[in-house]
């Protein structure tokens, strides 16, 4: 807390009530000592000269006489003013005159006994009660004027000498001037410490009123932050929240108005949103003041406090004339910063000055302000997400109802079309039950009626029988095909696992595909790396992958060469074994890669014509690799032969791939 | 205007007292009735005169309390003389008063100064031999009984200090010259007026 200063003012005021508290207490005193110096006048009258004789005749002494009535004389008038009018100069003057007065009375009663002049000297050491030299000043008059006059016209009274110098009362008076200069150094200094004692009591009152005013400001601080935080924290609209914090504001700062304007960021304006004390109106020609335009907007604008006291409130001030005439002397203006960003401004006038401490609560109570409107703020933009976001979730819910009924529909569709696939393929497996039999038997008895035309003979029938058999051959094929794809749409196709030799399945393979491959003159590469081992997958089904891709070859390539490569290789961290079937053969559009994988598809309506074909084998080979965990690619362009790569893993194969998929084109 | 008035009552008040003052003053200063004393000591003085040393005599009411200071001089006088006066010191006694009256503090106090003879003066036959009539008439005859001095000792009333009479008498009793053969007396009437 700093040293309190006590003001001048103050001090020569205590000051002066010291010095009329002490003027008067003197006074009283003397009131006392006169009265009691005419009693005792009286009493050593009578016991020294009561009488006066005439021979036998006596009467009462002159002295008694003048005892009673010169001393009341001289003494009541005083001891009058003393008690009448305690603390005035001429009351102390008068007081000092009567002294020196009585102490020539005393000296004529005790008959000019030298012993009586003390009395002169303590009068004159009373008087310095005072502390008021001038009051010495009279006294020291009346002295000098006594022994001069009785100098000259009586020097035994006062010198106890017949003969004396007409300047002896000089001599006397020089003494009693001697005592004043010693009366005057005491009143002097009595008066120097009796303003040190204002001085040390002013500082007292003044740290005593500045102890009283801190608390008193600590009170009104603890309930402006609890109005404050109220006001923060009640679920009230923006405009009432502020609204109570400016009439707490005026309330307990004893603020003469406090406003506050928030920041409408888009049309950088600030706008009153409350005022209380002298000027309550939200429409006054303030209700709305662009940034950098007066105090209010320069605040915004420089974003610091601005803080005007006492009677030095900024002339610039936009309202400098109403607050000296409305009696404020402090003006403070607030930016309400949050993180930085500016939210509004907080402006008070009060009809006291600011205090550190005030400044310091009122910029925490701006800090809580501009994060009360951020917040305020906030939970608007909250409000109309929440109801943005109960309209979307309105539309997501007729979306999900609709959804949901579509998926209802899809549903009974895939129930349909479940059903009409079972119905097919049922239809499909029976269907091709009962076609393989006449098949089988179609095919084994025109083998045997071609042993039997070769036994007889008969070439020319051979030829048609051969291409009965052929023909048989070509339709069982078809129904196989057509078959294996039915059962792996139904999902009853299944794999047989077994551990084979790739290199010995390879060779097998080659037994029978190599005519296949060679018959449109064809020459077939094979190249195996050395490090190919065992597979543990369905050697059936990779085996049919194989032939349906070399013959696939064969079928589309004429005088070519058509080259098969495998080798070991990893895909996403698995061993597999990669099967490349190269040819140079037609090619195809892209276009066309992208369909050849479906089934009962080839590269173009004209192929099937051109080069026969059921459009089921690779469509097979693509649902068996991805059966079995792997993968079929093909790159091609026309006229410059195709490749088609299958990736099969070494060791069982992945259950999660749905066999249904779509093969890669490269 | 109540300035005005406490100015003028101080005025007033200063005035009195210092109007009380010079009459007290006057009072104090105002001489008694001066005694005529004989040339010669009076032969139907029942007092004996010293045949071979002046005589002083000093007559006094035993009730002036002015006498005080004559008495006080009287002191001093005889402390400074280089030639010892036979000295009396007589106090008047009334025939009005009973005896003892005449006993007071100023008899005790005379009694008590030494060479001094202290004499009832029944009546006041022995002031009237002296032609006395004021308290504190002091006189002072030779040897040869010839009055030398007649007067008061004290400057003024009841006021000891240095003083005419006193220094007169020194110088009359040292051998000095130039020195005053009466001074006035002051102190109370040894006789009521008329009386």
């Amino acid at each position: 807390m700093p040293q309190a200063v006590p003001t001048r003012s103050r001090v020569t005021e205590l000051f002066e009530q010291y010095q009329s508290d002490l003027h008067q207490r003197t006074d009283r005193l003397f009131a006392g000592l006169l009265g009691f110096q005419w009693i005792a006048g009286i009493l050593f009258a009578l016991w020294i000269s009561p009488l006066a004789w005439s021979g036998t005749v006596s009467r009462t002494h002159v002295h008694v006489w003048a005892a009673v009535l010169l001393g009341g004389i001289i003494n009541l008038f005083p001891a009058a003013l003393g008690l009448l009018r305690p603390g005035r100069p001429s009351t102390r003057f008068a007081i000092g005159v009567a002294q020196m007065l009585m102490g020539a009375l005393l000296i004529h009663l005790t008959g000019g006994r030298l012993e009586t002049h003390f009395h002169v000297f303590g009068s004159l050491a009373f008087l310095a009660f005072y502390r008021d030299w001038r009051v010495l000043i009279p006294a020291t008059i009346v002295v000098a004027l006594d022994h001069m006059l009785r100098g000259l016209f009586w020097p035994q009274s006062v010198y106890g000498v017949f003969v004396a110098s007409q300047w002896r009362w000089l001599e006397h008076a020089a003494w009693v001037v001697f005592e004043d200069v010693f009366l005057l150094m005491s009143c002097v200094r009595g008066l120097a410490e009796m303003r040190q004692t204002a001085e040390r009591t002013a500082a007292l009152e003044q740290e005593v009123r500045t102890r009283q005013q801190a608390e008193n400001d600590e009170r009104a601080l603890a309930s402006l932050t609890s109005a404050i935080g109220l006001a923060l924290t009640r679920g009230t609209e923006l405009s009432t929240m502020l609204q109570q914090c400016t009439e707490a504001l005026v309330k307990h700062l004893d603020g003469g108005l406090a406003r506050i304007w928030t920041l409408n960021d888009t049309e950088r304006m600030l706008e009153l949103q409350a005022s209380a004390g002298t000027h309550t109106q939200l429409d006054g020609p303030q209700a709305k003041v662009p940034i950098g335009v007066l105090s209010v907007g320069m605040i915004a604008l420089e974003r610091t406090p601005q803080l005007s006291h006492a009677e030095q409130i900024d002339p610039h001030l936009d309202d400098a004339l109403w607050a000296r005439r409305e009696g404020m002397v402090a003006f403070a203006g607030y930016p309400l910063l949050v993180d930085s960003k500016l939210v509004g401004v907080m402006t008070i006038f009060s009809r006291r000055e600011f205090s550190l401490s005030v400044q310091d609560t009122m910029a925490a109570v701006a800090d809580g302000v501009a994060v009360g409107i951020e917040r305020k703020r906030a939970e608007a933009e909250l409000k109309r997400r929440a109801r943005d976001l109960e309209e979307a979730h309105e539309i997501q819910r007729t979306h999900a109802q609709q959804l949901s009924a579509l998926v209802d529909q899809l549903r009974v569709t895939q129930r349909h079309a479940e059903a009409a696939t079972r119905a097919k393929s049922d239809f499909l497996a029976s269907m091709s039950h009962e076609l393989r039999t006449p098949l089988n038997a179609i095919i084994l008895y025109s083998e045997l009626l071609q042993e039997e035309a070769a036994d007889h003979g008969q070439p020319g029938s051979i030829t048609d029988l051969e291409k009965i058999q052929s023909a048989g051959k070509h339709l069982l094929e078809l129904i196989n095909d057509i078959l294996d794809l039915s059962k792996i749409e139904a999902g009853k196709m299944s794999l047989s696992i077994e551990t084979f030799d790739i290199r010995a399945m390879l060779d097998e393979l080659l037994d029978t595909a190599a005519p296949l491959v060679q018959k449109n003159n064809n020459r077939l590469n094979v190249h195996c790396e050395d490090t190919l081992g065992t597979m543990d997958s369905d050697l059936t089904k990779t085996r049919q992958i194989l032939l349906n891709l070399l013959s696939n070859a064969g079928k589309f390539t004429r005088d070519g060469v058509i080259a098969l490569d495998v080798r070991d290789t990893m895909i996403a961290g698995r061993p597999c074994v990669e099967f490349a079937v190269t040819d140079s053969g037609v090619g195809m559009t892209e276009a066309q890669t992208e369909k050849i994988f479906e089934p009962f598809t080839q590269a173009d309506v004209t192929t099937t014509r051109k080069y026969g074909g059921t459009g089921l084998g690779l469509a097979l080979v693509s649902r068996f690799c991805q059966l079995m965990g792997g993968s079929v690619a093909v790159q091609s362009a026309p006229g410059e032969g195709s490749r088609f790569v299958v990736r099969l893993p070494i060791t069982g194969h992945d259950s999660a791939v749905d066999a249904g998929a779509p093969a890669k084109v490269a | 205007m109540t300035r005005c008035w406490i100015g003028a009552v101080a005025v007033m008040w200063m005035c009195l007292a210092s109007v009380g003052l010079a009459v007290l003053w006057h009072y104090d200063n105002a001489p008694g009735e001066p005694a005529h004393a004989p040339g010669s000591w009076p032969s139907h003085s029942h007092l004996s005169r010293a045949a071979d040393a002046p005589t002083l005599v000093m007559l006094a009411h035993p009730q002036c309390s002015c006498s005080r200071a004559s008495l006080g001089e009287l002191e001093e006088l005889l402390a400074r003389t280089n030639v010892h006066p036979k000295t009396y010191v007589v106090f008047l006694k009334p025939a009005a008063f009973g005896d003892g009256w005449e006993q007071t503090d100023l008899w005790r106090t005379a009694k008590r100064l030494r060479d001094v003879s202290v004499v009832r003066d029944d009546d006041g036959v022995e002031a009237q031999a002296f032609g006395a009539a004021t308290s504190g008439q002091t006189l002072l005859y030779d040897q040869n009984g010839r009055l030398q001095f007649s007067g008061g000792i004290t400057g003024s009333r009841a006021h000891q200090g240095d003083n005419a009479g006193r220094q007169s008498l020194l110088a009359l009793l040292n051998g000095g010259r130039n020195a005053r053969t009466g001074t006035n007396v002051y102190g109370c009437p040894l006789f009521a007026s008329g009386s």
